[in-house]
C-alpha cells in the first residue's frame, strides 16, 4: 500500500508514481510508487532481483521509465539523463564506485564541470578551495589534492557524497553504502546522513543490513519481484515483519542447535604466524568445526586466509595442516594439501563472470576431468549438474553465463567450484556478502551440513549476526593480531566488538554504545 | 547461446509484455542472432557468399582449382601465426614481435644450411628453435619482469629486426642444399606450406578445444585473478604460450625461407597486424577470454578469400586496404550490437 502514511502537511521531495520498467523477458519494476519527504531517511529493501537497483537507476536518470512519472519538487525529471538529473540535485552513490583513482579528490568531485576562468582554463585553486569546504562539511580532514586511489573505501565513498553535495543536493541515493566500510567509517557515514537529513536532504538508503535500517531510517519500503510489498514507519515495524514482506515467508536465522565445539582432531593450526600486515596469529581449527574470524575491516582476517592459501608469504611462525608443516607458496600447493578458499570479492577474484556455470564449477579442478591432459566435457557437465542441484542454484540451465545470475546464486556457484575438490579444510571469506536472504539461509545450511560431515571450516565475516549464527568458536583479530577467542555459546555482538576495537579508538566505540 | 536455448528462453517468457510474436519470425530472428553472435558461422556464411558472388561475376577466372590453390597457399603463413596469436589473445596477451621472429628465424635456418652446411632438417629445426628462444625472451619480459605485453613485444620487435640485420646484412640468398624441400614440394596441387599450416591448425584445434593445459588460457583471459586463486599457474602458462608463439613464428620463417630459397631481412613486415586482424575477426577480444582456433583459421581464410576476390575483380590495392579495415570494424560492431541486444 504505497499510499499509506503520507501526510500532506510536508511537501514531497520526490514523487515516484506508477513507474514501470520492462527489460526483455522481465518486468523489473512493475507499477511502483514511492514518496520521499523532505529530510527523510527512507530505506529501500528487498532481495537481489527485487527491482531496487532498477528503480534507483530510474530516479537517478540512468534509465528512462516505460510508464509512470518521477517528480522532484513538483517538476518532472523525465528524459533529463544522468548528468542533468545530477545537476537537478539527485545524486547516487553506487556500490561500484565511479571515481578515477589516479585523479585527485578535487578533480573527481568536479569531474567534467571544473570551475573555469578566462580562455576556458581550469581554476585549480578555486576548485581546491570548494572541495576543501565540501570535505569539511563531511568532517573529512583530507587534502583535496590527494589521489583517490590512496583513500580507504570509506573515504572514497565520502568523496562520492561530496560530489553530490557540490550540486544543490536534494536527494541522495546510497546503494549498500556500508558494504565495504569499517565500523568507525559506518558511524561517520551515519552522522553525515543525519546531518544532511536535518538540512532537508532526503536520503534513499538501499541495504541488506537490517540493523542499519532500524538505526538510520524513518520509513522503509519493501520490494519483491518488481513490486512494492509494503511501506512501514520504521518505529512501528519489526525485523520479522520486514523479512516476511521481502521473502513472503518468515525466515529467522537461528544459531546452530548442534553447537558444542567438537573434540575432533586438529585440521589446521597456526602458531604465531606473521605475514605482513598480520603480525601474530595463533589459532587452531578442528574437523567438524566452524571457526569464525571476527574483527573490523583491516584487522588482517582476509590477509591471514591469504597466507594460509599461499597468496601471501609467511614470514615467521609455523602452520601445520593435518599434522604436517606447510608453507604454501601458491594456491596450487595449498589446494594439494586439501584446502579450498572462497575469496571475499567473488566478482573480481572468485568467478569468471563471462563463462557459463560449468566452466566456473570445474575451474579449480580441471585435473579431475582430464585423462592424460584431454578434458572430458561430459564429465564436467555431470559434476556441474550435480552440484548445481545439491546447492540449489536457481538457474534454467548449467549453460547460463554466471554474470547473469543473482548474487546469491553466484555465491553458490563459487561454493560449488570449491566443494567439487572435496576439501578437508574450507576457508570462506564473507560467505554471504551481497547475497539475498533466501540464498543466505541456504548457504548457512550448506556450511553446517559440511561441518557436520567433518569438514573443517574457517569463516571470515564482518556481519556479526552471521558470526553468531554460524560459529562454534570465534577468534577475534584486531590490528593484525589475534586478540582473543570466544566460545560461541555465550557470545554477544558487544563482546566481539569490545575485543575487536583497537585500543586507541575505544572512545569512539564507547559513544557508539551510548548512542 | 544455442538456438534451442534461445527458443526456450522465449517460450519461458510466456505471457511476457508486448504483442505476441509470430513463431516464424521469432525463429528467423533467433537464427539471425545465432549467425551474428557465433563468429565461425558468420565467417563461413560470408566466405561462401563471397565465393558465390565471385563465381557469378567472374565465371572464367574465379572458380578454378589453380585459384583455390593460390588462396590456400596464401593462408599458410598467417594461419600458422594465427594459432599462436589466438592462444595468446584468449589469455589476454598478444605478441607484436612475430614479424621480427619470423625474419630472424628464417635467417638462422638459412645460415645453418648454407654457411654451416647442416642437413636441411636440422637447419629447418634450428629456425623453429630459434623462434622459440626469442619467444622465451618475450615470455620472461612479460611474466617475470611484468612488462605490459604491448610494450615488451613492441620493443623486442625492434630489437629482433635490428639484430638480424646486424647479423646477416642483406639476408641469405640461394640457400640450396635441399633446404627448399619444405617449402617447394607440391602435394595434391598445393605447395607444402599449406599442408604444414593445415597440420598446425588441426593440432591446435584439438589442443585448445580439448586439453587441460590450453583450456587454462580461457580462465586466465576471463579473470586472471580468479584463475590464480583457482590454482592455475598464470605466469608459467602465459610464458609457455609466448614460447609456443615463438616456435610457430620460427616455423613460419623457416618455411618462407625454404619456399623462396632465400631468407629475406624484411620478411614478415607488418604481419603482426594482419594476424591480429584475422584473429579478432575470428572472435578474439583484446581483453581476452574468448575465441577459438577454428575462428582464427576462418578469419585468416576470409581475409585471403576477400583479398583474392578483390584482386580478381581488379580493385585497387589502396581500396583493398580500406575494405579490410571496414570489414574488421563491421564484424566487431555487428557483434557488439548483437551482444548489447541480448544482454539488455
Amino acid at each position: 500500500m504505497p499510499e499509506a502514511g503520507a501526510p500532506l502537511a510536508q511537501p514531497m521531495r520526490l514523487l515516484v508514481r506508477n513507474v514501470v520498467k520492462v527489460f526483455p523477458g522481465v518486468r523489473a519494476v512493475d507499477d511502483v510508487s514511492l514518496e520521499l519527504r523532505r529530510g527523510e531517511v527512507h530505506a529501500l529493501i528487498g532481495e537481489n532481483g527485487a527491482g531496487k537497483s532498477t528503480l534507483m537507476h530510474m530516479v537517478a536518470g540512468v534509465y528512462v521509465p516505460d510508464e509512470g512519472v518521477i517528480e522532484l519538487d513538483g517538476a518532472s525529471t523525465a528524459g533529463l539523463g544522468e548528468q542533468r538529473t545530477a545537476d537537478a540535485g539527485i545524486a547516487m552513490v553506487y556500490q561500484e564506485r565511479s571515481l578515477v583513482g589516479a585523479l585527485s579528490i578535487a578533480e573527481n568531485v568536479f569531474a567534467g564541470r571544473q570551475p573555469v576562468g578566462r580562455f576556458g582554463l581550469i581554476r585549480a585553486s578555486e576548485m581546491r578551495r570548494q572541495t576543501a569546504r565540501l570535505l569539511s562539511e563531511l568532517d573529512l580532514s583530507l587534502d583535496p589534492d590527494t589521489a583517490v586511489a590512496d583513500l580507504s573505501p570509506g573515504q572514497q565513498q565520502m568523496v562520492e557524497i561530496a560530489k553530490g553535495l557540490s550540486h544543490d543536493l536534494k536527494v541522495l541515493i546510497l546503494d549498500e553504502p556500508t558494504a565495504s566500510l569499517t565500523i568507525n567509517e559506518s558511524r561517520h557515514l551515519f552522522r553525515v546522513i543525519r546531518r544532511l537529513a536535518a538540512q532537508g536532504v532526503s536520503i534513499i538508503y538501499v541495504s541488506h543490513r537490517m540493523a542499519e535500517i532500524f538505526e538510520i531510517s524513518d520509513r522503509v519500503t519493501v520490494m519483491k519481484d518488481g513490486r512494492v510489498t509494503g511501506v512501514r514507519d520504521t518505529q512501528a515495524t519489526s525485523h520479522d515483519e520486514l523479512i516476511s514482506l521481502m521473502v513472503g515467508r518468515e525466515l529467522v536465522f537461528e544459531a546452530d542447535p548442534r553447537r558444542a565445539a567438537p573434540e575432533a582432531a586438529v585440521a589446521l593450526e597456526l602458531r604465531d604466524v606473521a605475514a605482513a600486515p598480520v603480525s601474530s596469529a595463533s589459532f587452531s581449527l578442528r574437523f567438524g568445526e566452524i571457526l569464525c574470524l571476527a574483527g573490523l575491516l583491516g584487522a588482517g582476517r582476509t590477509e591471514i586466509c591469504q597466507a594460509i592459501f599461499g597468496l601471501r608469504p609467511i614470514q615467521r611462525g609455523s602452520m601445520v595442516v593435518m599434522g604436517r608443516e606447510l608453507r604454501p607458496r601458491s594456491p596450487a600447493e595449498a589446494m594439494e594439501s586439501g584446502i579450498s578458499m572462497l575469496p571475499e570479492d567473488r566478482k573480481e577474484s572468485g568467478l569468471f563472470l563471462d563463462f557459463d556455470i560449468t566452466d566456473n564449477i570445474v575451474a579449480a579442478n580441471l585435473d579431475a576431468y582430464s585423462r592424460s591432459g584431454f578434458l572430458s566435457r561430459p564429465a564436467m557437465r555431470e559434476v556441474s549438474g550435480r552440484y548445481t542441484q545439491t546447492l540449489r542454484v536457481a538457474t534454467p540451465s548449467i549453460d547460463r553465463i554466471v554474470g547473469t545470475l543473482s548474487g546469491g546464486n553466484q555465491q553458490k556457484v563459487l561454493l560449488a567450484k570449491w566443494l567439487v575438490r572435496e576439501p578437508r579444510i574450507l576457508i570462506v571469506d564473507e560467505p554471504t556478502r551481497g547475497v539475498d536472504v533466501g540464498s543466505k539461509a541456504d548457504i548457512y545450511r550448506i556450511l553446517r551440513d559440511l561441518a557436520a560431515k567433518g569438514m573443517a571450516i574457517l569463516v571470515v565475516s564482518s556481519d556479526l549476526p552471521e558470526v553468531l549464527a554460524l560459529a562454534h568458536r570465534i577468534v577475534v583479530m584486531a590490528e593484525g593480531a589475534v586478540v582473543g577467542e570466544i566460545d560461541a555459546a555465550g557470545a554477544t555482538e558487544i563482546a566481539i566488538l569490545e575485543l575487536a576495537s583497537p585500543k586507541a579508538k575505544r572512545s569512539d566505540n564507547a559513544d557508539q554504545e551510548a548512542a | 547461446m544455442t538456438s534451442e536455448s534461445a527458443m526456450s528462453d522465449i517460450a519461458a517468457q510466456g505471457a511476457g509484455p508486448g504483442p505476441l510474436r509470430e513463431p516464424g519470425k521469432a525463429r528467423l530472428r533467433s537464427l539471425l542472432e545465432t549467425v551474428a553472435t557465433n563468429r565461425p558461422i558468420l565467417l563461413i556464411v560470408l566466405i561462401l557468399a563471397l565465393m558465390v558472388v565471385m563465381t557469378i561475376l567472374r565465371p572464367d577466372t574465379y572458380p578454378r582449382p589453380a585459384n583455390a590453390a593460390v588462396v590456400l597457399l596464401d593462408t599458410a603463413q598467417t594461419a600458422i601465426l594465427a594459432c599462436g596469436m589466438m592462444v595468446l589473445m584468449i589469455s589476454g596477451m598478444f605478441d607484436l614481435s612475430i614479424g621480427g621472429i619470423l625474419a630472424f628465424s628464417g635467417i638462422i635456418a638459412g645460415m645453418a644450411s648454407k654457411d654451416l652446411g647442416l642437413p636441411a632438417v636440422v637447419a629447418f629445426a634450428a629456425g623453429c628453435v630459434w623462434g622459440g628462444l626469442l619467444g622465451v625472451v618475450n615470455g620472461v619480459l612479460v611474466t617475470r619482469f611484468k612488462i605490459n605485453a604491448l610494450i615488451a613485444t613492441l620493443a623486442t620487435l625492434s630489437i629482433y629486426r635490428g639484430l638480424l640485420q646486424l647479423l646477416s646484412g642483406s639476408g641469405v640468398s640461394n640457400i640450396g642444399g635441399g633446404f627448399t624441400v619444405f617449402g617447394q614440394t607440391k602435394i595434391l596441387g598445393i605447395y607444402s606450406p599449406f599442408w604444414f599450416s593445415a597440420v598446425v591448425v588441426v593440432v591446435f584445434m584439438v589442443l585448445v578445444g580439448r586439453t587441460r593445459f590450453f583450456r587454462q588460457a580461457y580462465y586466465i583471459g576471463g579473470n586472471s585473478r580468479a584463475a590464480k586463486l583457482s590454482g592455475i599457474n598464470v605466469d608459467r602458462t602465459v610464458f609457455v604460450f609466448f614460447v609456443i608463439m615463438g616456435v610457430l613464428a620460427g616455423l613460419a620463417g623457416a618455411l618462407l625461407a625454404s619456399r623462396l630459397n632465400t631468407a629475406v631481412v624484411l620478411a614478415g613486415q607488418g604481419v603482426e597486424l594482419k594476424v591480429i586482424t584475422a584473429v579478432v575477426l575470428g572472435g578474439a577480444s583484446l581483453s581476452g577470454g574468448t575465441g577459438t582456433i577454428l575462428g582464427a583459421f576462418l578469419g585468416v581464410l576470409f581475409m585471403a578469400v576477400l583479398q583474392n576476390a578483390m584482386i580478381i575483380a581488379g580493385v585497387s590495392p589502396f581500396w583493398q586496404l580500406v575494405v579490410v579495415g571496414l570489414v574488421l570494424l563491421m564484424s566487431v560492431g555487428f557483434d557488439q550490437a548483437a551482444r548489447g541486444r541480448s544482454r539488455s
